[in-house]
């Protein structure tokens, strides 16, 4: 009703004319972004109407103490404040309407489009989750009490000796008998009645009904194991010399992708960057496609330290684990053969990738991917794949996706 | 639910008082506003109402739905705050967020009362209301809640309407919003305006009726005079109310037969419902810099000036403000504020300067020579008794002129009524306030009088009426009217838009104290670069931001064009060229409207490739080429045909320039 039917509207409508999603990963700006948010911009969601040509336009701006000088460059006009204040709808604000995606979206749609169909694994048992209140103990805390059993049992007890009462009392008129011969009698007789009430009878009568502490029973939950569906992501790059801009950049459209979908395929996803040149080091998101040193290369020491990552935080037997390696495929001599190779098939992960990117085809020394590539050549748990423009970044994405051992 | 009621209420019991108090101060100072009801909301019922223009409820559609999106995103990443909406409306509403704090809460209330004098007595709002300059307070208010909630119920009828397709419904609200600032929204709103639409102008002009003699009629009507008015009948005069138009006019393609099909009702109505609405929203896009600037100027004047937050608040208040008016860029809000502020001053300077003018051996020659300007600003000052109203001694202030002091008020205050400790302004009356708050006695502004140009001096010489002399600057001061700024303040606010307060107000003293500068974008660099520091130049860019709403003119020329019932509109060309990709798409739902193919002329501006190279290498800028385009759109493709220049004058305005660029620009 209102306004929540106008956004599911807008919602539609902007669904409608969203970015299509091989193009937004090959080519749209992925850096609006968050990993808990993905904004995919809308296409000429909102309407068309006569208006100036922007940059025919021109403007007026406002020094901060001084005007710039003729000539001067200025920046590009900034959106104005004060907009959708009082009054005009859809006024000018100039940026872009983005339609927003959670992770969870984001990979069914990457499923759709690219025929995907991986299934997350539950490793972890991550808790014991409480389930039913089903399961009974003779003990427990006071909030757990089952009080309408008790109280059950309890009215049980007491219409049993309800039944009894009158008629016992009756026994206890008879001449000379006193509790003791009473008891006797309705023992003998298999009524149910204690000596004490018996007692208490003769006084009293009886009116309450009896709470017994072995009719107390306690609620208890049933215990459901309960597997999280986890995984870690190891990103490790090259920042090496020669990962030039470019580069980097297919790096950045191949990765981003990956670890949104397996954020949104998954209960938990973790992220670990490592950035090497001849040496590793991990490093947060935020710095990590941005990264440049000067040193040299050697890809092991991203996999040491990746193993020593794993070992230490995400063991094997409780997170699922996907470690993906993206470089110009150029390594210090022997140090694929000797290290990389004999590494990757120690460390267990659902998935290993190389990512080459080589925008200007293969270099000479560039062999690290095609080595790689023919020692697993029959594993199911290592791709390979070679990106050397935008084009190829979604057909990279399906390769490493639909790779996954089952 | 309930609980949120009851919270509700007592936040806005706490600020019944505020908002009592801002009301008479408010009146005091002359504000005439609307009565205003306060409502106050939560954060999110405060983005749905701006996301909804200020109303509770309006017709379905999802752009409502996006702005919402959008109003949310943006407090989410930018932690931008709503302050204040306000509907134009009689009684006005005013909606208050309720975890503002109260500093910011009376600020907002001194804001809307301001809003709501604006929305009350600016001519141009009286177009849609019917409300005529003459007519005076007789204001029957544009009833607008209920307008727009009559409007969102019908139209919410029509789309469900199961006989009517849901998505045919909101297609054609779409292609009607794409043209809804294409109306002339110059002129009074009227629901079914008689238009020259061409078919039923057939009026001959008989002049035998006229019983003129002869000798007249050979000389006024002469054969040109009625060769110019046949030709006028022949060709239309353009009509600005497009939307009008094609409400008369326009049909709907029907897809099964492929041909143009009268309107359905509903669709008659729902452009009805449109363009009312384009034209009550429309004079608040119209006045956005002085309606925005006053309600910010006659805010710090009650907030600050009339001390109307307390000391503490104060800090937080004033925080607010920067965050409002220091916003990067050019900023309209803060752009009205000092065009009124200078409105202000240089009236008071003017009346100032006009008494000096006529002091015994003060001309316009000798002014600045003669007149001692330290002596003149400390004269200018207001009565100290205005100035620091002495509450502890109220019966001094009985002393003062009686057109200053509101004696009812001061008589309260000796008998312990009126607190003139927390409130002294309840002392005075308008008059009285204006000499309080005197503009050129303010530390900022007391340079202003001695600043003025020989230029101005001459121009007040000479319209100088009066010919009475004073013996001395002291007898001149003393005549000074206190008021005169704010009169013509008052003044202004009536009949003044965005566009004609611009264009009369913006001086080079104003462009240079407040550095304000034009820039172009160049073909050559690729980047924007500022062009001028001219009041000119600034006034041109201004203008153009804010004339017809920053968009450019486009009117009908033909509605039987080339004889085959097509569409002919004509974009006013002021020498700044058309986002043409765009155009083409609001040219695609001009089509939904009219039924039969629809066509655009307008004038380009071509830069060859060539000439950019040769430009780029001299670092100049390439001087382009103006040519006619005649755009065709016939429900499936787009046909473009070039003009020559000559053939499109008509649709060139040559009387306007809003190019900045200087010669040598770039070098």
């Amino acid at each position: 009703m209102g306004l929540r039917e106008d956004l599911d509207r807008f919602r539609e409508v902007g669904e409608r004319n969203r970015q299509d999603l091989s193009e937004f990963i090959q080519y749209g700006d992925l850096g609006g972004s968050r990993n808990d948010e993905i904004q995919i911009p809308i296409k000429i969601v909102d309407l068309p109407s006569f208006e100036y040509d922007q940059l025919d336009q021109g403007g007026v701006g406002q020094g901060d103490g001084d005007a710039p000088d003729q000539g001067d460059p200025v920046g590009r006009p900034q959106p104005q404040p004060g907009d959708g204040d009082e009054g005009e709808p859809g006024e000018d604000s100039g940026d872009h309407e983005y339609y927003e995606m959670d992770p969870e979206e984001f990979a069914r749609e990457l499923d759709e489009e690219l025929g995907l169909d991986l299934e997350p694994k539950g490793k972890k048992v991550v808790e014991e989750v409480e389930g039913e209140y089903t399961d009974i103990t003779r003990t427990g805390p006071n909030s757990t009490l089952d009080f309408e059993r008790l109280f059950k049992e309890g009215l049980k007890r007491k219409l049993a000796m309800d039944f009894d009462e009158e008629f016992v009392r009756e026994v206890l008129k008879v001449d000379g008998v006193g509790p003791d011969a009473a008891y006797e009698w309705a023992r003998g007789e298999n009524l149910p009645v204690s000596k004490a009430w018996l007692e208490d009878a003769r006084r009293e009568g009886i009116d309450r009904v009896p709470f017994r502490r072995e009719d107390e029973r306690y609620r208890y939950p049933e215990t459901v194991e309960e597997y999280e569906r986890n995984v870690v992501v190891v990103n490790i790059r090259d920042v090496s010399g020669s990962m030039r801009e470019k580069k980097r950049e297919l790096v950045e459209r191949t990765f981003t992708p990956l670890d949104w979908y397996l954020t949104g395929k998954y209960d938990n996803a973790e992220f670990v960057y490592v950035a090497h040149d001849a040496e590793a080091w991990e490093v947060e998101r935020d710095e990590f496609f941005g990264i440049r040193s000067g040193g040299g290369t050697r890809i092991s020491s991203a996999y040491e330290l990746t193993a020593e990552i794993l070992d230490e935080r995400y063991p094997w037997s409780e997170w699922n684990r996907y470690v993906f390696a993206a470089g110009d495929s150029e390594n210090s001599s022997n140090d694929t053969e000797d290290r990389v190779i004999p590494m990757m098939s120690e460390m267990p992960a659902n998935l290993h990738a190389y990512v080459e990117t080589q925008p200007s085809g293969n270099a000479i020394n560039a062999t690290h991917a095609e080595q790689v590539e023919a020692a697993f050549s029959d594993s199911d748990d290592v791709v390979v794949s070679y990106v050397s423009s935008k084009a190829d970044v979604t057909d990279a994405i399906y390769e490493i996706l639909s790779t996954e051992e089952s | 639910m309930n609980s949120d009621r009851i919270r509700k209420q007592r936040v806005a019991a706490d600020l019944e008082e505020a908002v009592d108090e801002a009301g008479q101060l408010a009146r005091k100072l002359g504000l005439e506003p609307y009565d205003v009801n306060y409502w106050v909301v939560d954060h999110d019922e405060m983005n749905q109402l701006i996301a909804y223009g200020g109303f509770q409820r309006r017709y379905p559609h999802w752009r409502w739905g996006m702005q919402y999106d959008r109003q949310r995103k943006q407090d989410r990443y930018t932690g931008g705050k709503a302050f204040e909406i306000v509907n134009n409306d009689d009684p006005s509403n005013a909606f208050l967020q309720e975890s503002n704090q109260l500093a910011d809460q009376k600020a907002v209330i001194t804001h809307v009362e301001a809003h709501a004098d604006f929305f009350a007595n600016n001519e141009w709002f009286g177009l849609f209301e019917g409300r005529s300059p003459d007519d005076g307070r007789e204001s029957r208010g544009p009833n607008a809640a209920a307008m727009l909630e009559r409007h969102a119920e019908r139209i919410s009828e029509i789309m469900s309407d199961p006989e009517i397709d849901r998505d045919r419904v909101e297609r054609f609200v779409d292609s009607v919003l794409c043209l809804e600032d294409t109306i002339d929204q110059h002129r009074p709103f009227v629901r079914e305006p008689d238009l020259d639409d061409g078919e039923d102008v057939d009026e001959e002009v008989d002049l035998s009726e006229l019983n003129l003699s002869d000798e007249v009629v050979e000389e006024v009507f002469d054969d040109e005079w009625l060769e110019a008015q046949a030709e006028a009948d022949d060709d239309h005069e353009p009509v600005s109310d497009v939307l009008a138009y094609l409400r008369a006019n326009g049909m709907q393609y029907d897809e099964e037969t492929g041909r143009a099909t009268e309107f359905e009702d509903w669709q008659k109505e729902v452009l009805d419902v449109l363009r009312t609405e384009a034209y009550y929203f429309a004079p608040q896009k119209m006045t956005k810099v002085m309606n925005e600037g006053w309600a910010a100027y006659w805010e710090s004047m009650m907030m600050a000036g009339e001390a109307f937050a307390d000391a503490d608040e104060f800090v937080s208040y004033a925080d607010h403000q920067a965050r409002v008016l220091n916003s990067p860029g050019m900023n309209p809000y803060k752009l009205g504020k000092q065009l009124w502020e200078y409105v202000e001053n240089t009236t008071n300077r003017r009346d100032v300067v006009e008494r000096l003018l006529r002091v015994e051996g003060v001309t316009w020659r000798n002014f600045h020579d003669v007149v001692d300007f330290d002596r003149l600003e400390d004269l200018l000052a207001p009565d100290p008794r205005l100035d620091a109203i002495d509450h502890e001694n109220p019966e001094t202030l009985l002393d003062l002129p009686d057109e200053k002091v509101d004696r009812e008020a001061v008589e309260g205050a000796i008998d312990g009524e009126v607190d003139l400790a927390t409130d002294p302004w309840r002392a005075l009356t308008y008059e009285g306030l204006a000499e309080r708050h005197y503009s050129l006695a303010r530390p900022q502004n007391r340079v202003f009088v001695r600043r003025i140009g020989q230029n101005e001096l001459e121009r007040i010489s000479r319209y100088l009426f009066e010919t009475e002399r004073y013996p001395g600057v002291e007898s001149a001061v003393a005549d000074v009217d206190y008021a005169a700024g704010w009169d013509r303040m008052y003044e202004i606010r009536e009949s003044h838009n965005d566009v004609t307060f611009i264009d009369e107000f913006l001086t080079q003293e104003f462009v240079d104290e407040f550095d304000y500068f034009a820039y172009e974008y160049s073909r050559a660099t690729e980047q924007y670069h500022a062009t001028s520091t001219d009041a000119a130049d600034v006034k041109k860019k201004l203008l153009l931001q804010f004339t017809n709403f920053g968009k450019p003119t486009v009117e009908v020329l033909d509605g039987n064009y080339e004889n085959r019932n097509e569409l002919l509109l004509g974009h006013r060309y002021n020498g700044v060229a058309l986002d043409l990709p765009q155009a083409k798409r609001a040219l695609e739902r001009t089509f939904d409207l009219w039924g039969r193919p629809v066509n655009l002329e307008t004038i380009v501006k071509e830069v060859d490739d060539h000439d950019l190279k040769v430009a780029k290498r001299r670092n100049a800028e390439p001087e382009p080429v103006e040519r006619g385009k005649l755009i065709r759109y016939d429900g499936e493709e787009f046909e473009e045909q070039d003009l020559p220049r000559e053939a499109v004058e008509e649709i060139a305005a040559d009387d306007v320039d809003y190019d900045t660029k200087p010669d040598d620009w770039l070098a």
